[in-house]
């Protein structure tokens, strides 16, 4: 469905969403080594700010979401209902080798390795830790996406529909045979 | 460079890592803390005992990004004990310089974001900017901004060419002028950091009997430092000073940070200019005899330790971890007990926690037994309408 | 003035002690016993700060080592053996308060218990963790039938 079918509201929110996008960061059990390098952006140096790039607390007022770390068991169910706050469209970058497969914590009994099943990833990052530069080309990158996305009207023509919420709690599952 | 100062939000929410706790308040009081810590817990431990050595030093390194060269040489100078090695006198100076610089990178950032806790984001901005100096030497000198990598047992991975040492020894003056205005910065009657006078104090014989370590038991007069203690690497060759503060508060304990800041410097600048000749690294067997020891390193948050036991075989049998932060919290809990609910996060900036500060605190009223959940940033907001009235006064 | 050889002989009264490092000796003796040898440490041999509580499993018995270390720079490590079912150590967090959050991690992680010891709640691991598995043990396997809480975890 192309752009120009869509009303002047929606295209105005579009246009405002990738001329100064808001972040929030969520750390999911990491090292915070990948979190240091994120305020460095922020810092004098890297300076995401005069882009426009917004890091705001609140998930609901948030585009994208960056997650670091692998994400500890504790974490899982948590990370899952902070996504589910965020106001669609909403966009998921994973950071670093934890954010991909576990890094080295990979096999570990308390993580669950991939971001990517407990919240659907838009944009992987490698490096452990990215460098502030790394992430920032993650943003914009993620920023192209959300572009196409709008041109195609969502994202089914990349990514199939997220998993359904993991159940929580030994009450609430043995594995299913 | 031209200063460009950028206009920025009240809140800094990457800020956030995930460690709750519990607080029992009766009203605006606190009255008793509780602590769950598996939000960061991810196993290593386990791990460690089923890789060997070599595998084992990256995992180490990644138990915290701020301290990691700190975790890795812990566990590099205990097998080396256990296997009596000797390293060689240049592997123990590069070691040192590494690892002053991470004590600088840690308390410049821990100063910045002690500073954002009370809303002076100039200072956030100015101390994370010095710090780039150091992320830069140590990038040239070890390849990463963060998790260096640089040990191995038996020495160090990589050397320092001449050229290295020449741009390291270019930016310690930069550094040394940046520090003495912190300095300056702290001791002078109007900054915003007196607003940590007389938060979170803690008696030089309730240190004691907490167990408390590094900054936050130096501030209260108790010299407990084991770079002195029980010299290791190249501390029992080069000249430097433990600082210490009387006042026991937060703001004591940004005067020995800061005094510290100065001390990593001169301790840089020392082994740069006098470091030996000679090989990097020592042959090291592949296993390791029998064995155990306690390993004891002082990590920028203080007294790190590390308990390893070999069995003769190239895996260690068991790495019990006990890093500096665990040993603050139960001071962190007396201290908090009859404080203000808007105090608590500067009180828990100020042990400058490596499974640090959480995004959401439970409080329990204990009159009624109701329980709501409140974030750092309400706290924050509290704090400042607090003073807000009391400057208007 | 405490030397590390006034240290070791005091302490042969509460089992066999060795020195092990130029700053270090090392105490075996039994959980009955530990606390008085730990009341002695710190009111005679000040030795009064915790460096930390390490367990080890050892197979067919855990192992518990008390560091403590005093002004004077020297490290006296108790060790205790513990039988293998039902571990358990009177709690010292009364002596050495900062004591309460070790035995926490360790019983968590181990299974040891620590009668005593007021809190001895889940510290470390996931609330939804299942009660009597405990990572840390030698023997330890995760069960692919259990739910470790937060998600499935197939590769388990």
């Amino acid at each position: 469905m192309a752009g120009a079918a869509l009303p002047l509201g929606r295209r105005l929110a579009g246009w405002a969403r990738l001329k100064s996008p808001w972040i929030t960061v969520y750390n999911s059990g990491a090292c915070n080594a990948c979190d240091i390098e994120i305020i460095a952006c922020l810092m004098p140096r890297f300076d995401i700010e005069r882009f426009g790039i917004l890091v705001k607390g609140s998930p609901r007022h948030a585009d994208i979401m960056i997650v670091t770390g692998n994400v500890t068991l504790k974490q899982a169910s948590r990370l899952r209902r902070v996504w589910e706050q965020m106001p669609e469209p909403k966009y998921v970058i994973a950071l670093g080798a934890c954010g991909a497969a576990g890094g080295v914590f990979h096999g570990l009994y308390h993580v669950a390795d991939d971001v990517n099943r407990v919240i659907p990833v838009d944009v992987y990052v490698a490096g452990c830790p990215p460098r502030p530069d790394e992430i920032i080309d993650a943003v914009v990158r993620c920023l192209g996406l959300m572009k196409e996305d709008a041109a195609h009207g969502g994202k089914e023509w990349r990514q199939e529909k997220p998993v359904p919420a993991p159940e929580t709690g030994p009450a609430a599952g043995r594995r299913a045979a | 460079m031209a200063e460009v100062v950028i206009p920025i939000g009240p809140q800094h929410p990457a800020l956030k890592e995930p460690v709750n706790f519990r607080i029992i308040a009766d009203g605006e009081k606190i009255v008793r803390l509780e602590l769950d810590l598996s939000y960061n817990h991810r196993g290593i431990e386990k791990a460690a005992e089923q890789r060997n050595f070599i595998r084992v030093l990256p995992l180490l390194e990644r138990v915290c990004g701020i301290c990691s060269h700190s975790h890795a040489t812990n566990f590099a100078k205990g097998v080396e004990e256990i296997m009596a090695l000797e390293i060689p006198p240049r592997a123990r100076y590069i070691r040192t310089i590494i690892a002053e610089l991470e004590r600088m990178h840690s308390h410049l950032l821990w100063l910045g974001v002690a500073a954002h806790e009370i809303g002076f984001n100039t200072l956030f901005m100015w101390t994370w900017r010095d710090r780039e100096a150091v992320q830069d030497t140590l990038e040239e000198m070890s390849g990463n901004r963060v998790h260096y990598g640089m040990n191995e047992i038996g020495g160090v991975r990589r050397d320092l060419t001449p050229a290295q040492i020449q741009a390291a020894l270019s930016r310690l003056p930069v550094l040394e002028e940046r520090v003495r205005q912190y300095r300056q910065m702290v001791e002078s009657e109007e900054t915003l950091l007196m607003r940590f006078r007389g938060v979170g104090r803690l008696s030089k014989e309730e240190v004691l009997k907490y167990g408390a370590v590094g900054p936050t038991a130096r501030a209260s007069g108790v010299d407990y430092d084991v770079r002195k203690d029980d010299p290791y690497l190249a501390y029992a060759e080069v000249p430097f000073n433990v600082v210490t503060d009387t006042s026991g508060d937060v703001y004591g304990r940004t005067r020995v940070r800061v005094g510290e800041l100065g001390e990593s410097l001169k301790i840089v600048r020392y082994c740069l200019e006098h470091i030996p000749e000679g090989p990097i690294r020592a042959d090291a067997p592949h296993t390791a005899p029998e064995g155990e020891t306690l390993s004891r390193y002082e990590a920028p948050r203080g007294e790190l330790a590390h308990f390893i036991r070999t069995n003769g075989t190239d895996k260690a049998e068991r790495i019990d971890i006990r890093t500096p932060t665990l040993a603050n919290w139960t001071s962190v809990a007396v201290c908090l007990v009859n404080q203000n609910l808007a105090d608590i996060p500067v009180i828990v900036a100020a042990i400058d926690p490596c499974l640090s500060c959480t995004s959401r605190l439970t409080v329990v009223n204990r009159n009624d037994g109701t329980a709501g959940v409140i974030t750092f940033d309400e706290l924050r907001r509290r704090r400042d309408r607090q003073w807000d009235r009391q400057e208007l006064r | 003035m405490t030397t590390i050889s006034t240290i070791t002989e005091r302490l042969q009264g509460f089992g066999t002690a060795e020195q092990v490092r130029s700053n270090r000796v090392r105490l075996k003796t039994t959980p009955d016993r530990v606390r008085d040898a730990i009341t002695v440490s710190q009111v005679m041999l000040g030795c009064d700060r915790l460096v930390t509580i390490s367990a080890l499993d050892h197979g067919t018995t855990f192992e518990l080592l008390y560091h403590l270390i005093g002004p004077h720079r020297i490290i006296i490590s108790l060790s205790v053996s513990l039988q293998r079912d039902h571990p358990s150590s009177p709690t010292v967090s009364d002596l050495l308060p900062p004591a309460g959050i070790y035995e926490r991690q360790i019983h968590d992680l181990f299974g040891i218990m620590f009668p005593g010891n007021p809190d001895l709640k889940k510290i470390i691991l996931n609330e939804d963790w299942p009660a009597d598995e405990y990572p840390l043990r030698k023997d330890w396997k995760p069960r692919p039938e259990s739910f470790y809480g937060g998600i499935k975890t197939e590769r388990l």
